[in-house]
């Protein structure tokens, strides 16, 4: 795994929001590394901070502390604007609600060419609209939809917009944030394929966000899970669902739900309780336990998850 | 199953009238609900789960009118109800309803306590002190801690699970007959959304109440249901008991849903996916509704439709392929895969 080449690297990030005596820490100590090619998946509840992380990356919540690098260059902070637009045009997001994150008022045609009008990615109108049709044809689109507005689809179609420009700008690297969460089951395979589909051909990478395991593990590689702004398990997708350690995975993985009735009937649920980790004085620490399984825990839970896998 | 539903549905027809135009939602549908069961409702948006059960409880939109058909509820024909005077008798006292979505069922500008008194005060009679107290006993019931200061809160303080708790409070408050579930857990997370679901078997079970679940997931209703019908394109196209419709589906709309969810999918492999849109049902349809969406649809598909075929006696699918006459087809791969699964536990 060494050799892999890593497209984004996070270290010791930590992300606040307000300041003095309103302060709130919502993301600390993050480290992880994302290599080209792969889909990385942050998994957690609302509020655990994981859209925040993505959207760090994307430069669009700053940081407090710690560093992100894209190929080895640093891309948080203050950095010059040449960086700041290579950043922007290399990393895209897709956002959860395809309800909310089209603006109603402009034809499809504007909303995907946006991005290209503001970085003048293009020599000539007619260039422009070859640019915009391939998109759309490429998520699954028909091109003469470019002429619609958002309100003529349906929330698929509108969830394709949305990859469309996100597309558009050529990026290697695309954060999905739930990008199916707000869709029907049967529109979400479609969506799914797609990321797939487009993952192969154009070589992406993608950082996902989602609160649903299920989901997580058809499509990702790697799987961290995030609890309350911290990292507390890292693993390859079968890896994480085949020894899950840290009690809150356990918790998160119980209450996915299995469509299959005698299993679900019989299922125990069980809920994470943060205060049964006891860090007065044994302190924490973030370990690899199996080659590539990361979980943060101190000395003893550490001790107590070794002897998990062994006894497995 | 002899025993005699409390709920029957009919051949319900129900129409909307939409810029001059008329839209049949529901097409036909007949439905019976047992005492005591949980039965689920699945399907895609727009395929009329929602509207159907609204009309147990007289809330379908004023452009919508039943055109046909009966629902019986205690001897009387809820299809023939008009006035809010009638409907007041039923909902919320004897049927009522969770709506899908706890940040915009609750009013933001009253007190959580208030709105669970207003369902008490008008349906059981209670008043002042007397109304507070069960409102309180509701709270605690629901599992949301401190009661007694949460009953002065509103509901910008709460969570979206405690919301949802708080809607559910406020439709259990008069212990209905039956309660219906309209996606409850779809706009909250996995976690909550496995507390929620157990919060309602638990009331159900302490309440006696019958449950109806409306919802697209069908990983939802393999924890919840005993009963399960397939809704499409305003009919009902499968129904059955749990295991039958997981284990063994017959109509191709059922395998499509169930092949789509991604806990079944092979990785690396495409999910098989719905192809199209469902159809416009300003049109009258002709044959089978999914037939234009189904790659193994059969010629007769497009002509006629299909009637119910019972598979057992308590499943029956509305699909060609269980005709005697129908070529032999094998179910999907994920269906077959899941039932090996089940029958390998033994």
């Amino acid at each position: 795994m060494a050799e892999r080449e890593k497209l984004i690297e996070i270290k010791d990030l930590q992300i606040t929001f307000g300041s003095g005596k309103k302060k709130f820490v919502a993301v600390d100590h993050v480290n992880f590394d994302i290599y080209k090619g792969e889909t990385f998946s942050l998994v957690g509840e609302s509020g655990s901070g994981k859209t925040t992380i993505g959207r760090a990356i994307l430069r669009i919540n700053p940081t407090s502390a710690g560093e992100i690098l894209l190929k080895g260059k640093k891309i948080n902070g203050k950095i010059d604007k040449e960086t700041d637009l290579e950043v922007i045009r290399k990393c895209q997001m897709i956002f959860q609600d395809p309800m909310a994150s089209l603006n109603e008022r402009a034809t499809v045609d504007y909303i995907i060419s946006e991005g290209l009008i503001n970085h003048h990615l293009y020599k000539d109108e007619k260039d422009r609209s070859a640019k915009v049709q391939a998109a759309l044809r490429e998520v699954g689109l028909l091109p003469e939809f470019a002429s619609r507005f958002p309100h003529e689809f349906s929330g698929g179609q509108r969830q394709r917009i949305g990859i469309a420009r996100a597309l558009v700008m050529e990026p290697e690297f695309i954060v999905a944030d739930e990008p199916i969460s707000a869709l029907d089951v049967s529109i979400r395979a479609q969506v799914l394929n797609l990321l797939n589909e487009l993952k192969r051909e154009r070589n992406l990478t993608y950082l996902f966000i989602a609160h649903d395991l299920s989901v997580v593990r058809f499509i990702s590689d790697r799987i961290a899970v995030i609890s309350k702004g911290r990292i507390v398990e890292l693993a390859e997708s079968e890896e994480l669902f085949r020894h899950p350690l840290h009690p809150y995975t356990k918790a998160l993985l119980s209450a996915v739900p299995q469509p299959d009735p005698e299993l679900e009937k019989k299922k125990k649920l069980l809920v994470y309780d943060p205060s049964c980790h006891d860090y007065s004085v044994d302190k924490p620490v973030w370990e690899e336990i199996l080659p590539g399984h990361f979980v943060y825990g101190n000395q003893k839970e550490l001790d107590q998850y070794r002897k998990e896998v062994e006894d497995k | 199953m002899a025993k005699e539903p409390i709920l029957s549905a009919k051949d319900v027809e129900i129409q909307f009238s939409l810029r001059g135009k008329k839209l049949t939602a529901i097409r036909g549908c007949s439905l019976d609900l047992y005492e005591g069961e949980t039965l689920a409702i699945v399907g895609e948006s727009g395929s009329g789960k929602s509207v159907f059960t609204k009309t147990f409880v007289g809330m379908l939109d004023a452009n919508g009118t039943i055109t046909n058909g009966s629902i019986m509820f205690e001897g009387q024909d809820l299809a023939q109800y008009k006035t809010e005077a009638d409907w007041l008798k039923i909902r919320g006292k004897k049927i009522s309803m969770v709506m899908q979505d706890p940040m915009t069922s609750l009013n933001p500008l009253k007190k959580i306590g208030k709105q669970i008194e207003e369902s008490i005060e008008l349906h059981q009679g209670l008043k002042g002190e007397a109304a507070k107290k069960e409102a309180i006993e509701m709270l605690k019931k629901v599992g949301i801690p401190d009661p007694e200061r949460r009953y002065n809160q509103y509901p910008h303080e709460f969570s979206g699970g405690m919301r949802q708790r708080v809607v559910i409070a406020i439709a259990v408050a008069c212990h209905p007959q039956i309660l219906i579930c309209d996606e409850p857990t779809t706009a909250l997370d996995v976690t909550i959304q496995a507390q929620i679901l157990d919060l309602i078997r638990s009331l159900q079970s302490e309440l006696g109440m019958t449950v109806i679940y409306i919802t697209h997931d069908l990983g939802v209703v393999a924890n919840v249901a005993d009963r399960v019908a397939v809704m499409y394109a305003g009919q009902i196209v499968e129904y059955g008991l749990v295991n039958e419709i997981f284990y063994d589906a017959w109509h191709p709309y059922t395998w499509a849903l169930l092949s789509a969810l991604p806990q079944l999918g092979v990785k690396g492999e495409p999910l098989p996916s719905i192809e199209g849109t469902p159809p416009n049902l300003f049109n009258k349809i002709v044959g089978d509704a999914f037939a234009p969406r189904n790659k193994r649809a059969l010629a007769i598909d497009f002509v006629k439709e299909p009637p119910f075929f019972n598979v057992t006696e308590t499943h029956a699918a509305k699909t060609w392929y269980l005709d005697p006459r129908a070529p032999k087809i094998e179910q999907p791969g994920s269906i077959q895969r899941l039932r090996a699964k089940m029958e390998n536990r033994g």
